[in-house]
């Protein structure tokens, strides 16, 4: 409680919310990216669902970016 | 021409998430990413009519192999996403005319004088821009996420030859298993989602990307004096948003497409099905037996 006052609540939550909101999106596009690299490296006739695999990133990357739209509605 | 440079709010970014109001018209707000909506509609028009009156057998180059391209792109991207390419066909008109839609309307508010991050001190009404992106305005992507569903749901009722055949196709088995019902419920629930999750996804990419090439503008406009160095600190992101705005134009098409399509393929899979089957017994207990015995 010292600490919040001290440093600003307000910084805190947003950076738990930013810090916190990316991470899993991050993971989520990492996990998406290393899985069609590997599934191209066995089979190189795997390379034309780029475009799927970007459909998921797309997917994916909504919830970080929600979780850095809401910070605007934190105040 | 420095003057022009000077764009970032000194002090802290200002940035919105909402559209400002430009001026009245007829007791109507309009707003700045609709007055820039118009203008690029506008554009829109005239730059795509233009180069439809230019197409010949043997292209020539210029703008009209590159447009020529993109419609062959997104043609094949949603005839690909159906079983029977003649379906497809139909649609290809109005999916075309969304994918160059969003992509223009995307990649026009990254031009300068565009958008959060150039607020000179004659490009603003307060501390608002006089224009935005379209895109980056939820009014405008919501009325497009509807539009797309609406088109969707009606288009996939008249090719499917009816709503109980419609309806149909969100059931794996036979609705009378309970499971299935639960399963089939719920795909109803998500499909209801759909058009808050489409728009909120084009409004979130556009405006971040505002947003972030603002926040970095500003960043660099503490560096030096009179914000020489904003624009070039702000580049790489504003190439990056390039590639964002053509990948969430892609992405809309494409689930568009696909959400016409999954219904579309899965009721011609599944032609002779129907809810008055009666002869198949399949519940939980009959498979359990059937696979005891």
């Amino acid at each position: 409680m010292v600490f919040a006052d001290a440093a600003g609540s307000l910084s805190i939550a947003h950076g738990i919310m930013i810090g916190g909101g990316f991470i899993g999106p991050t993971i989520g596009i990492g996990l998406v990216g290393a899985n069609y690299l590997q599934a191209v490296g066995r089979n190189p006739e795997a390379a034309k669902f780029l475009g799927q695999a970007l459909v998921f990133v797309g997917l994916i990357e909504v919830y970080g970016l929600l979780a850095f739209a809401s910070t605007f509605f934190v105040k | 021409m420095f003057s022009l440079l000077t764009h970032v709010a000194l002090g802290s970014p200002a940035i919105h998430v909402a559209p400002a109001p430009d001026f009245m018209l007829g007791g109507l707000q309009i707003t700045n990413s609709m007055f820039y909506g118009w203008i690029v509609c506008v554009l829109l028009i005239i730059f795509l009519t233009y180069i439809a009156r230019k197409v010949t057998l043997h292209p020539k180059g210029g703008a009209t192999q590159y447009v020529e391209a993109g419609v062959d792109f997104a043609t094949n991207l949603v005839e690909g996403a159906f079983d029977d390419k003649k379906v497809g066909r139909k649609y290809v008109p109005y999916f075309v005319t969304l994918f160059f839609f969003i992509l223009l309307n995307n990649w026009s508010g990254l031009f300068p004088l565009v958008g959060e991050s150039w607020q000179t001190e004659s490009l603003h009404i307060g501390f608002h821009p006089l224009l935005r992106p379209m895109t980056g305005d939820l009014n405008a992507t919501l009325a497009m996420g509807l539009v797309t569903m609406i088109v969707v749901y009606l288009a996939s009722i008249r090719e499917v030859g009816g709503f109980r055949k419609y309806i149909r196709h969100f059931f794996i088995g036979s609705p009378l298993n309970p499971l299935y019902l639960v399963i089939g419920l719920i795909e109803m629930m998500t499909d209801l989602t759909r058009v808050l999750s489409l728009s909120l996804r084009l409004f979130l990419n556009v405006t971040i990307g505002e947003i972030v090439i603002a926040v970095f503008a500003f960043l660099g406009g503490a560096l030096a004096p009179g914000g020489v160095l904003s624009p070039i600190v702000a580049l790489p992101f504003t190439l990056l948003e390039l590639g964002v705005g053509a990948l969430q134009a892609y992405i809309f098409v494409i689930l568009g497409v696909n959400y016409l399509a999954i219904s579309v393929n899965a009721a011609k899979a599944h032609d002779h099905d129907d809810l008055t089957e009666d002869d198949v017994p399949e519940t939980i207990e009959a498979k359990a037996s059937g696979a005891a015995s």
